[in-house]
């Protein structure tokens, strides 16, 4: 590992570990370099699994146009979810947990099978799916005020946060997720809306995207692992503490509520 | 501040040359309230009619949460319709004769009886028997869409087109997926419940807002319920507005100086 790697792996690592953000990355490792970034966010996974996480599945960011158009990139990117970050439906969470919070609904996949082919298709990844989940993506950032490039957010494991997953399973048999509708509130107030179109022109689409890029890159996804794939609305911050409730039209809704303890 | 009633007209005219000549208004009142604005709208509709133009509904703006945010406002507004604004399904709708037009998709619902609006148990809600997707075609009579709450009601809320699909039964709406595609190209994607968190919210404000402006809900009514995603600006092609289990609505838009809103 480079040292440049190494040092903003550990920059990374001390604002998660302190609690409090950091300058950006990319004074070390460039603001659009792919590879850099991804070694980075290996780098930090690797410190995360020798302290005992184990690696659940995958989040994939940056699905929607203008978010992509903003990034100046023409792609998605993913980042790793750990056994820790996964969290059920109707439970509260400790805001103080994280930084600097958003919160996006989101489907999230989860395999039933391994995907082993070299280069997986919308059917390899249909086949390998088990069930969906309504889902609420936890973003959160570890440089401070999110001033984040490409290179800088991969590095930080996508911006991840954590996971809140709905407990209705769903099959995709019959399911057009581009029809998915998508209405995200917070303490009873609508907040965010969207569609399964939104993100990529469907979550399945977005799903092939990385089961692709994981192949490509080493890590074929494996039973069991959950991904999320990529919000269907805009992405809202979590200003206190509250609830937010995702309906997704089709799947049924999950929730999750931010407390704030011993304040 | 109240208007005089010779304002009123004078602003009337105004607006309305705006709208047949396709050249935006310069001027408007600095300050001036709900209710003129919307004698203002009354008078520039009434000239349209006699013209020949026909009432055939009503159309509600302001109803995403972010738009009255931005405006700092807390009402809908609501704007009249005429025949001459209603492009059949599939049809042409020429350019020339707009100023800056953007597109909307939407829901429209059919009023199947009179409202008796001196009754204050007035439903608007019972009195509607379908539901269709819509686009909507708004086209600000003022430079740039800018404008304050009262400039946009006098303005009749910018209506300049619409189009409504085929009529089905009513059924929730709340969160039906909705996408809106410019040729090959999906522009827009969200979910009814954008519009205010359920398009039956807006009916059941309408009500209030027509009884205290004096306007009229009548059988064979269309009421166009609202944005279900921001505005895109409206170019030549064929703009489809798509709403899951609702079917969808389309207009093939022209560089001709024709269709609705030019008559």
């Amino acid at each position: 590992m480079t040292t440049t790697i190494s040092a903003a792996a550990e920059r990374l690592l001390a604002a998660a570990r302190d609690g409090v953000p950091c300058p950006p990355v990319r004074d070390l490792i460039g603001a659009g370099d792919l590879d850099q970034a991804y070694a980075v966010q290996e780098a930090v996974a690797a410190a995360r699994e020798r302290a005992g996480s184990r690696v659940a599945g995958y989040k994939i960011g940056l699905t929607s146009k203008p978010v992509q158009e903003q990034f100046g990139v023409f792609q998605p990117d993913f980042g790793l979810v750990f056994d820790d970050m996964l969290h059920s439906h109707g439970g509260e969470l400790e805001r103080g947990a994280f930084l600097q919070p958003r919160v996006e609904a989101e489907v999230a996949f989860v395999l039933a099978t391994d995907i082993e082919t070299p280069s997986p298709s919308v059917a390899d990844v249909l086949r390998a799916t088990g069930f969906v989940l309504p889902a609420i993506e936890i973003v959160d950032s570890r440089i401070a005020g999110w001033d984040i490039t490409i290179g800088d957010t991969i590095a930080d494991n996508a911006s991840s946060g954590g996971v809140v997953l709905g407990t209705t399973p769903r099959s995709l048999d019959g399911l057009d997720l581009a029809e998915v509708g998508m209405v995200l509130e917070h303490d009873g107030e609508d907040v965010s809306h969207g569609s399964g179109a939104a993100c990529m022109g469907s979550p399945v689409v977005a799903a092939t995207w990385l089961a692709r890029e994981l192949v490509r890159r080493g890590r074929p996804p494996r039973a069991g692992d959950v991904i999320m794939t990529g919000a269907l609305g805009p992405m809202v911050d979590v200003p206190g503490p509250g609830r937010f409730t995702a309906r997704l039209s089709g799947l049924g809704q999950v929730e999750v509520t931010f407390v704030e303890r011993g304040k | 501040m109240s208007l005089e009633e010779s304002e009123v007209v004078r602003l009337a005219h105004e607006l309305d040359d705006a709208q047949t000549s396709a050249r935006a208004v310069t001027g408007r009142p600095e300050d001036w309230d709900v209710a003129s604005a919307y004698r203002v709208q009354r008078h520039l509709v009434s000239r349209r009619q006699s013209r020949g133009e026909q009432p055939v509904g009503l159309k509600l703006g302001f109803t995403s949460r972010a738009k009255m945010r931005q405006m700092g406002v807390h009402d809908v507004i609501v704007g009249r319709l005429t025949d001459a604004m209603d492009v059949p399904d599939g049809g042409d709708l020429g350019l020339g004769g707009l100023i800056q037009p953007r597109v909307e998709p939407e829901v429209a619902f059919r009023v199947a009886r009179d409202v008796d609006l001196e009754d204050p148990r007035a439903s608007v809600v019972n009195a509607v028997d379908a539901v269709a997707p819509a686009l909507e075609i708004i086209d600000s009579r003022y430079r740039d869409f800018r404008f304050t709450y009262a400039d946009v009601i006098a303005d009749n809320t910018s209506a300049a087109a619409f189009v409504v699909g085929p009529w089905a039964p009513m059924r929730p709406l709340g969160n039906l997926a909705v996408r809106m595609t410019l040729g090959p190209q999906t522009v827009a994607a969200g979910t009814t419940g954008a519009i205010l968190g359920d398009p039956l919210r807006g009916l059941r404000l309408l009500a209030g807002i027509c009884r205290r402006h004096a306007i009229r809900i009548r059988a064979g009514d269309i009421i166009l319920a609202g944005a279900a995603t921001a505005a895109v600006p409206l170019t030549e092609g064929v703009v489809t507005g798509q709403v899951a289990g609702l079917g969808r609505v389309s207009v093939r838009v022209t560089r001709d100086r024709s269709g609705g809103g030019t008559s």
